[in-house]
């Protein structure tokens, strides 16, 4: 009976190492890294330094507002893809992997097969001047355009990453009776009323997840800005990168890590607290 | 309040022909049971009824409403399904309003809907809850309060009150009946429960492979099965059925003569229930003798099982009857609740 007891606690206790080891410890260590001074004491230099920087003002502006673009966006399209392969009643595997194919990809990849397409000598150049548009291939990428590497990196990034909201809606989408829709269709409800009246409010748990798994990497992109616009385009995880690496200063990178961080936990803190189940719905 | 008129319904789903060919009419204020074994269609066709599936083939009127062709919400029906549906994410209050707000009625009217919905099912004091907070049975309520709010012409109900323990169905069941019969809504009412239906319907329409087999009157379903299928189905024991050999147009059965319908051939089914044998521990003139098998004290009554001519069958005596394994008894049927079946097909002769 003893070794049942604990046999639980035996078989997480591997990954629960793991994760202290290889995320507890490391989170720890940038936290102190960031208000460590270089004598040893503690200080917020490094984050004054960072503050004081050039580039983090528009790092933080640009993070922000990719993640407000990008993440409604992910959410709204994987909705509608979600109810779409709900109403086909044959060919929906095949919809679902297709959909998914993006999942595969890596993010650096992803952002090198978007800049195949709006460099210079790319396919959308090509293309406009098959068709005659424009004389001269564009130069779209330029510090001289910031939005314009904005929106690549939204294309990209909705490209590449709405599929994992697509999962977790379609997974939740599922689990919900459909009952539920039909007791709504008998008493009347239109389809856009079933939408909107029953099946969202029932699909929020998914939608939750979604939001904050979302928004968590969406406050940490990188590769796919790397890849498009360099330091066009300025994003936090991307400062933090440059201050370690070119600057060899890791003391603000941490401090660039911190911020994620801090903007990470205070999004999942503003989602959980916004979609919060009512007690009384917990069944 | 409508009448129902299902014309030749035919439902496929895959390989599996699950409605062949069905007719069914309910008449205004009509409780009709539409009883059967899983598998036996009487689920989809209350689903083809509601709109939530679509026939192969056939038409379905609500009233003099042709409404095949037309969704769930435009047929003005009501529905209390198997699991209940009741919205997890609403009030009570709110799920009971559901139907009345998609048809945007007026406030007062929603208001005065929902509560009189409401005492109907004695949860007037639940209005304000989620139904995580309430119990299968409440739920239940929920649900028929939902339905009956809509004030609709036709009340759909799968399987209401089979996820229900036994003594709340009980309770339910004579709640049910009392309130509809009140309310004089025309409704229709899946089950595989012979007693629900036997206590519930006006009539039954009894359902077995895709078609219905016999629709009569409870007691006439009880009483004269159109078939062996319905005589085993309903009553518990199901009714006996003895293969007996005709000769000169007449069947005996140790001293009993008895005349056969004229249509008879070499062989005929006699059908009669356990309860119409009367039972005799010596012999008695216009009776047959067989053996005792087996004694089974259910409490009100005995029930036996005997052994005639190598053919098991069931009767019922009194709790005090002094019977016992190996005993041999006399048994004459009343003669009147008797019923000739063609031991090929399984189907009744008419009686004259």
């Amino acid at each position: 009976m003893r070794t049942e007891r604990y046999l639980p606690y035996a078989l997480i206790a591997p990954s629960v190492l793991f994760l202290l080891f290889f995320f507890a410890w490391p989170l720890l260590e940038a936290l102190l890294l960031s208000v460590r001074g270089g004598g040893g004491g503690w200080t917020l230099e490094n984050f004054q330094r960072m503050a004081a920087d050039l580039y983090f003002k528009d790092a933080l502006k640009y993070t922000l507002l990719l993640a407000l673009v990008v993440v409604p966006l992910q959410v709204v399209l994987a909705l509608g893809m979600a109810m779409l392969l709900g109403g086909l009643s044959r060919g929906r595997d095949l919809f679902l992997y297709v959909w998914t194919i993006p999942l595969g990809i890596s993010d650096l990849a992803a952002g090198i097969v978007w800049l195949a397409i709006f460099t210079e000598r790319g396919y959308l150049n090509s293309l406009l001047q098959a068709l005659g548009l424009i004389e001269q291939p564009q130069l779209w990428l330029s510090y001289e355009t910031p939005w314009m590497i904005f929106l690549a990196v939204v294309a990209a990034e909705v490209w590449r990453a709405t599929a994992i909201v697509f999962v977790i809606l379609v997974a939740g989408l599922q689990l919900i009776p459909k009952e539920y829709s039909e007791a709504a269709e008998v008493f009347g409800a239109t389809p856009w009323q079933r939408f909107w009246r029953v099946t969202l409010p029932l699909l929020k748990p998914s939608l939750q997840v979604a939001l904050i798994l979302r928004t968590i990497l969406a406050l940490e992109v990188f590769a796919v800005v790397v890849a498009l616009g360099g330091r066009n385009l300025p994003v936090l995880a991307g400062e933090a990168y440059y201050w370690y690496n070119a600057y060899q200063n890791p003391g603000v990178a941490a401090a660039y890590a911190v911020v994620v961080l801090g903007i990470s936990v205070l999004a999942t803190l503003v989602y959980l607290r916004l979609m919060r189940p009512r007690q009384e719905e917990a069944a | 309040m409508a009448s129902i008129r299902v014309e030749n319904v035919e439902k496929t789903f895959g390989r599996f022909k699950a409605l062949n060919g069905v007719s069914l009419e309910v008449r205004d204020q009509e409780f009709v049971v539409l009883l059967g074994p899983s598998g036996c269609g009487k689920t989809t066709l209350l689903r083809i009824i509601a709109g939530l599936e679509q026939a192969d083939k056939g038409r379905v009127w609500i009233g003099d409403r042709d409404v095949t062709l037309l969704p769930p919400r435009a047929r003005r029906i009501a529905m209390v399904f198997q699991n209940y549906a009741v919205f997890p994410h609403l009030t009570v209050y709110e799920n009971i309003a559901f139907g009345l707000r998609m048809q945007k009625v007026s406030p007062e009217k929603l208001k005065a809907n929902v509560e009189r919905a409401a005492a109907l099912m004695h949860i007037e004091n639940l209005l304000g809850r989620y139904p995580a907070q309430l119990s299968g049975g409440q739920r239940q309520r929920v649900a028929v309060a939902r339905a009956l709010a809509v004030e609709p012409e036709v009340l759909l109900m799968d399987e209401p009150l089979s996820n229900l323990d036994a003594l709340l169905r009980l309770e339910m069941r004579a709640e049910l009946k009392r309130l509809l019969a009140e309310s004089r809504t025309t409704t229709l009412y899946v089950t595989h429960d012979q007693v629900e239906a036997m206590s519930l319907a006006d009539r039954i329409a009894v359902m077995n492979a895709g078609a219905i087999v016999q629709y009569d009157t409870p007691m006439r379903v009880y009483q004269e099965p159109a078939s062996v299928f319905v005589g085993g189905f309903i009553g518990s024991p199901p009714m006996n059925f003895l293969r007996l050999r005709v000769e000169g147009q007449r069947v005996r059965l140790g001293s009993l003569d008895l005349e056969p319908p004229a249509e008879v051939g070499a062989e005929v089914l006699l059908g009669v229930r356990p309860e119409d044998l009367e039972v005799y521990p010596a012999e008695q003139p216009q009776s047959f003798a067989a053996q005792v098998l087996v004694v089974e004290p259910l409490g009100p009554h005995l029930l036996l099982t005997l052994n005639f001519a190598g053919q098991a069958f069931k009767a019922t005596v009194p709790p005090d009857f002094p019977a016992a394994a190996g005993q041999t008894l006399w048994l004459r049927p009343q003669p009147s609740r008797l019923r000739w079946l063609e031991p090929g097909s399984g189907r009744a002769f008419a009686t004259g």
